[in-house]
């Protein structure tokens, strides 16, 4: 079967390259969407999980813990199915539906990046501020948020590299993600390795460079450290 | 100006501070002495709250700050407090660190705030330092800037816990020299502190506290001099050499 294996190459690429262009851009969308509302959401938990308040903080962990011991294939199903069902009236789209299970899976993800790098801040800089008069929630955002970003942003580039392979498995809902365009083009052109190299050295490129790319990112942060 | 009454204070089954009453005058100057584990960082630690007590009242200027419904914020603006491990702010520079609180919650015009931070810095003798950021200052300097930071809210007492501890020994002095001239001017303190020779020569008065008890006080003369508690003897014998 080898010895077909780079014309065929050649041929998925040329026949197809848009369609992996056009996959890779979804996935690159569903990603940002992902990671995006996922750290708003997930920072919101973080500062629940902290608050003194019982059935908020317990709520967050609740939430925390049962996203994060659950599957992320199961709760994709989940949210795909019961999402219509229950908002009929918003007319959500396969893709809205996918975007939302993976927002949610990822911010608990993110609460706890965000928890850890609040954490990470010397306990001597709240109490700093504390004695100085400084309120509660006036030393979180002048004090101690401005250092824990530094810890927060690295992680949560890597957050993102993680959850660019996670889409993989929205392409179970078929919705138009690289690996959505993997199963097409299998189908139309009846070869299963090729395009699936294809794929995975895309997925690479997105996921190396953008490795780099908080690498260097990270490193510039020590510096003004 | 500060009374203190009955104060006790516990972590878990630990008892740190045992049924403690005291009274700080205008003006006074007071080195808490004491072993490790005395209570001695956790009372200072008290008097602005920053341990809440499991029982007992703290009074400033009249106000019991463990009453549920004290604005607690309002009264620390006038309780400076300098650390052990100086707990300067890395991501603001040295004029920054001092003008964030006069400004935020003094609602201080920010030029004013800066000449102002510009007069202390001058006094502590970090004038040229205003614009850095502190990872580029020496622990000393570090020290300094907190005691500054602290001055830039005109508080009426100030509460060092251990200044001094993290320094290399060649800092000690220029920080105790900038305490000692605080001192001159009249600043009401209270010094959580290990450097006998310096509580000797500033203090008004010296408690030494053992066990979570205020054992023996008195001026400081009769406190090295001539101690009467037997713990005292025996701590002052260690350390004293």
């Amino acid at each position: 079967m080898f010895t077909n294996f780079f014309p065929n190459l050649g041929r998925v690429l040329e026949k197809y390259w848009g369609l992996f262009i056009q996959g890779a851009g979804y996935t690159l969308l569903l990603s940002f969407i992902t990671v995006l509302f996922g750290t708003i959401l997930g920072s919101i938990l973080a500062l629940m999980r902290r608050s003194r308040n019982k059935p908020v903080s317990g709520f967050a962990t609740g939430y925390v813990e049962v996203i994060r011991g659950t599957p992320l294939l199961l709760q994709l199903y989940l949210f795909y199915f019961m999402l219509p069902e229950l908002l009929p009236m918003l007319n959500l789209s396969k893709f809205a539906c996918v975007a939302i299970a993976l927002v949610i899976n990822s911010s608990a993800y993110v609460c706890e990046i965000v928890r850890a790098g609040i954490q990470a801040v010397d306990y001597g800089q709240t109490e700093a501020a504390r004695t100085l008069g400084l309120n509660g929630r006036q030393t979180m955002l002048r004090i101690v948020m401005p250092q824990a970003v530094k810890n927060i942003l690295p992680a949560l580039g890597n957050e993102f590299v993680t959850v660019i392979k996670e889409t993989s498995l929205a392409s179970t809902f078929f919705v138009g993600d690289l690996m959505t365009q993997y199963s097409t083009v299998r189908g139309s052109m009846y070869l299963v390795i090729e395009p699936l190299i294809v794929v995975g050295a895309i997925y690479f490129i997105l996921t190396f460079s953008l490795s780099k790319a908080i690498n260097a990112f990270e490193r510039r942060l020590k510096v003004s450290d | 100006m500060i009374e203190i009454k009955n104060l006790s204070k516990s972590f878990g089954s630990l008892e740190v501070l045992r049924d403690i009453t005291e009274k700080v005058e205008d003006g006074e100057v007071i080195s808490i002495i004491g072993p490790s584990g005395s209570g001695k960082s956790t009372f200072l630690r008290c008097l602005n709250l920053l341990e809440v007590p499991t029982s007992g009242s703290v009074f400033f200027d009249g106000v019991d700050l463990t009453q549920k419904g004290v604005d607690i914020d309002r009264h620390r603006q006038k309780m400076g407090m300098v650390f052990q491990h100086f707990n300067v702010f890395p991501h603001l520079t040295v004029m920054e660190n001092i003008t964030l609180a006069p400004v935020m919650l003094k609602k201080r015009p920010k030029a004013d705030a800066e000449a102002y931070a510009h007069k202390l810095l001058a006094r502590v003798g970090l004038s040229d330092k205003a614009q850095e950021h502190p990872r580029r200052l020496s622990g000393g300097q570090k020290q300094r800037l907190a005691i500054v930071r602290a001055l830039a809210m005109d508080p009426e007492v100030m509460l060092f816990d251990e200044p001094t501890s993290a320094l290399d020994p060649e800092m000690v002095g220029e920080v105790l020299a900038v305490i000692q001239d605080l001192v001159r001017n009249g600043m009401t303190t209270l010094i959580v502190t290990h450097e006998m020779g310096f509580a000797r020569e500033v203090s008004s008065r010296v408690l030494f506290m053992d066990e979570g008890r205020i054992a023996e006080q008195g001026p400081p003369e009769d406190i090295f001099n001539n101690p009467q508690n037997p713990r005292t003897k025996e701590f002052l014998g260690k350390v004293l050499r």
